[in-house]
């Protein structure tokens, strides 16, 4: 074998090493190193396409039975396969219905505010005064649960309002009175303040005075029900995979002790 | 002749079929079988070590061939077919055979049609 050769089976052998299966690797490697040197010392071959050839079916090759040994794993254990797709299913299935009920609790969180901008709305539209309209209630916004409204002109100035924050009428970003050009309502979350957040509905005023009033309410609430769901959901989530890899491990060793041959 | 034991191996890869025809005149050794699987009769397949020994492997677990206990050298070992890969490659032969027929007669006939 050439200098050029020897350099390449050695790398050859190096890289066998490395990718091949070990027990391929064990029962095989001087044969295999054997082989190259007949087919080298043959001659019948070009050099180059040669060593590429082994290279690549080297690669192929270690690929190729190393996920066969990886699927014969899988299916010489078929519980442990089923466990996991159980698992999967209820990961999915759980967090599939947390969401849909923290979609529920924050739409119900609307709620009131929906039916009294309704109301203040159509009530200011047929003519009623705003301060007639407006019940006489000063809500403290970053303390109380309680709804308030606020009324706004149509350039978005804070007009008349039930509720305040910090002795101020606070005014949403400038953002949702232009959504509001195109819409006549719109539900969103707000935040007025770092730590406060406000399931707030806009609804805009036509008649003879024109602007946009706002009925919101603290998510303090809602909040603390989504915390309550998320936890609850983290916990059963983290019960059923303990109760389920408990029970895949028992019927796994159930099974290889039944498989196993007993002594005579 | 084939049995249902011989059949679940079929249809045979290419590998394994130019594996089984190269050692089903005599015990071989991996080079031998290489060379003999890339000739026009072995079936021209292109066997690398890597393949080839993967292969051998599965082929002596599922008892299609064996080793002869006979070496030349610690590093050179020859195989042979055992009586089951004898019937497997009969079985595989067979299929082939049938397939070969078929589409002989139906070349055959669309060469006559044009």
């Amino acid at each position: 074998m050439s200098r050029p050769n020897a350099f390449l089976l050695g790398a050859y052998s190096a890289l066998l090493k490395l990718i091949y299966p070990t027990h391929l690797y064990t029962c095989y490697r001087d044969q295999m190193l054997q082989t190259i040197r007949d087919a080298d010392s043959d001659r019948t071959y070009n050099g180059f396409q040669f060593w590429s050839y082994l290279f690549a079916d080297l690669i192929r090759s270690s690929l190729l039975e190393h996920t066969r040994m990886f699927r014969n794993r899988i299916f010489a254990r078929p519980i442990l396969i089923h466990t996991l797709a159980l698992a999967l299913i209820l990961t999915v299935g759980g967090l599939f219905a947390a969401l849909t009920i923290q979609a529920a609790l924050r739409r119900s969180a609307d709620q009131p505010q929906m039916q009294m901008a309704d109301k203040y709305a159509s009530a200011l539209a047929s003519g009623s005064r705003i301060q007639n309209t407006l019940p006489p209630l000063q809500v403290d916004i970053q303390h109380s649960l309680e709804p308030f409204a606020i009324f706004y002109d149509a350039t978005g100035h804070a007009v008349e309002a039930t509720g305040h924050l910090a002795d101020s009428i606070p005014t949403p970003p400038l953002g949702v009175f232009v959504h509001m050009r195109t819409h006549a309502i719109s539900k969103f979350t707000w935040q007025p303040r770092s730590g406060l957040r406000i399931a707030a509905v806009m609804r805009r005023v036509e008649g003879p005075q024109p602007g946009f009033i706002l009925v919101g309410r603290s998510l303090k609430f809602t909040e603390v029900d989504e915390a309550l769901l998320r936890r609850g959901t983290f916990v059963t989530w983290l019960l059923l995979m303990c109760l389920l890899a408990a029970g895949a491990l028992y019927l796994d060793r159930a099974e290889r002790l039944r498989r196993s041959p007993t002594p005579a | 002749m084939s049995s249902p034991a011989s059949d679940q191996y079929l249809p045979l890869t290419p590998a394994v079929f130019a594996i089984l025809l190269a050692l089903s005149d005599r015990e071989k050794h991996g080079y031998a079988i290489m060379k003999e699987a890339a000739m026009p009769a072995g079936g021209q397949i292109k066997l690398g070590p890597g393949t080839l020994y993967g292969t051998l492997d599965r082929l002596m677990r599922d008892a299609l061939v064996e080793e002869t206990g006979l070496t030349d050298d610690r590093r050179r070992r020859y195989y042979r077919l055992t009586q089951f890969g004898s019937q497997v490659l009969a079985a595989e032969t067979s299929r082939l055979s049938t397939a070969l027929r078929t589409a002989r007669a139906r070349v055959t006939a669309e060469e006559v049609r044009a």
